[in-house]
């Protein structure tokens, strides 16, 4: 391999390693300005939690959901999803059944599409 | 190979790797935010997920636990984030609800400051402990407010046409009704100040005034900075304002702007300071 071909190649390995250096050490990317659909897993289940137990209080389905579109996806998958973390995640029987109840009536209010016949 | 050329070499292999890192790290597979903590969301969001804490702090009464889950987009001071959006809400019209809920969750974070043992970590658990009764609704107030507590009274004089005789069942009355010149307060106010029967601040009581075309409401608490029981209201001079509390008291009438002097004596608009007490 010519001096010119390895010149080139260290080079070109140093452009990237500066890049990296740059872009994970000396000025690493601030997450700002997001929406809640981009939260971590555990603090989206805990924000559909306050929706429950907003709802098991006010019983306001229709806000519910509103808040719910907020965190990306039909409401009520949001909330299934729900469910299922807060289960993993060990919440507690309260909680559990606040997102439980949520999830059901959004289920009651969502159309069911029309299977063949 | 001259010195020079490996000079070009190596600035043309550098910037082919600069162009290649950007082209996977923008085109190829750009940056997706996932992940992330309620601290990096949005304003917006941010207003939202501190009405969702009030409004799942007034279902459950958790305060411990409304407590943790707004450290994590405020940090510190979430006691005046909350009474501010309260403020902003009552101002653009959204439901009351909403600002109640908010002012009542800054009040209780006021009257129980937490503890550094009990300071919590950045992320949520599902089991955030013990429930902690709800403190009393407060709300909003939409004027500005004086800066110090409690209220300054300059000058005190006993208001001869308002005496109401107390309402039966009624949970508060007029207890006093002063005059109040102060040049500080930047204008005349109706500050309404609410006690309980221990002598404390009552946050969260509904005020609804009204005059000649025209009414509105405020609720005392959402200015903590004086006291938790306070509220005012701005009034316009020359206008003749009726005052009640929501909760069944006697209207407290006539209630207008009076004229005061000050030393040099020019004169300027003052207001009016009403306590109410249980009867």
């Amino acid at each position: 391999m010519s001096r010119r071909v390895i010149v080139f190649l260290l080079a070109l390995a140093a452009g990237v390693g500066l890049g990296l250096l740059y872009g994970w050490v000396i000025n690493p990317v601030q997450f700002v300005d997001t929406s809640p659909d981009s939260l971590r897993p555990d603090y989206k289940t805990d924000y559909v939690l306050m929706v429950a137990e907003a709802y098991a209080a006010n019983g306001d389905l229709a806000w519910a959901a509103r808040q719910l579109e907020d965190v990306g996806g039909s409401p009520l998958l949001v909330a299934q999803q729900a469910v299922l973390q807060a289960q993993k995640m060990g919440y507690a029987a309260t909680d559990l059944q606040n997102l439980a109840r949520l999830a059901m009536a959004l289920q009651t209010r969502t159309p069911v599409p029309l299977g063949t016949p | 190979m001259s010195s020079a050329r490996v000079v070009w070499i190596a600035l043309l292999g550098l910037i082919l790797g600069f162009a290649a890192g950007l082209g996977y790290s923008w085109g190829i597979s750009p940056l997706k935010y996932v992940d992330t903590s309620p601290a990096s969301l949005r304003s917006d969001y941010k207003e939202r997920y501190r009405a969702l804490v009030a409004a799942a702090y007034q279902a459950d009464g958790s305060l411990v636990r409304a407590r943790a889950r707004l450290a994590l987009i405020d940090g510190g001071d979430s006691a005046s984030a909350l009474a501010a959006q309260a403020q902003r809400s009552l101002a653009v019209g959204d439901d009351p609800r909403q600002a109640q809920a908010l002012a009542a969750l800054s009040a209780a974070l006021i009257a129980s400051p937490a503890s550094p043992a009990a300071t919590p970590t950045m992320t949520p658990s599902p089991t955030l402990g013990a429930r902690v009764s709800p403190s009393p609704i407060p709300t909003a107030s939409p004027t500005t407010s004086p800066t110090s507590a409690p209220p300054t009274v300059i000058q005190v004089t006993p208001f001869p046409s308002v005496t109401p005789t107390p309402a039966p069942g009624a949970p508060f009355v007029l207890k006093s009704s002063t005059q109040v010149c102060d040049p500080k307060l930047g204008g005349p106010l109706i500050q309404v100040q609410v006690t309980g029967a221990d002598g404390k601040p009552v946050p969260g009581i509904r005020v609804d005034v009204a005059w000649d075309g025209g009414e509105d409401f405020f609720y005392t608490g959402l200015k903590p900075d004086v006291n938790l029981g306070y509220a005012d209201f701005a009034m316009t001079p020359g206008v003749s304002y009726t005052l009640r509390l929501a909760d069944g008291g006697q209207p407290v009438r006539g209630l207008a702007a009076i004229d005061c002097k000050t030393t040099d004596g020019s004169s300027y608009p003052g207001g009016w300071l009403l306590t109410f007490t249980p009867p």
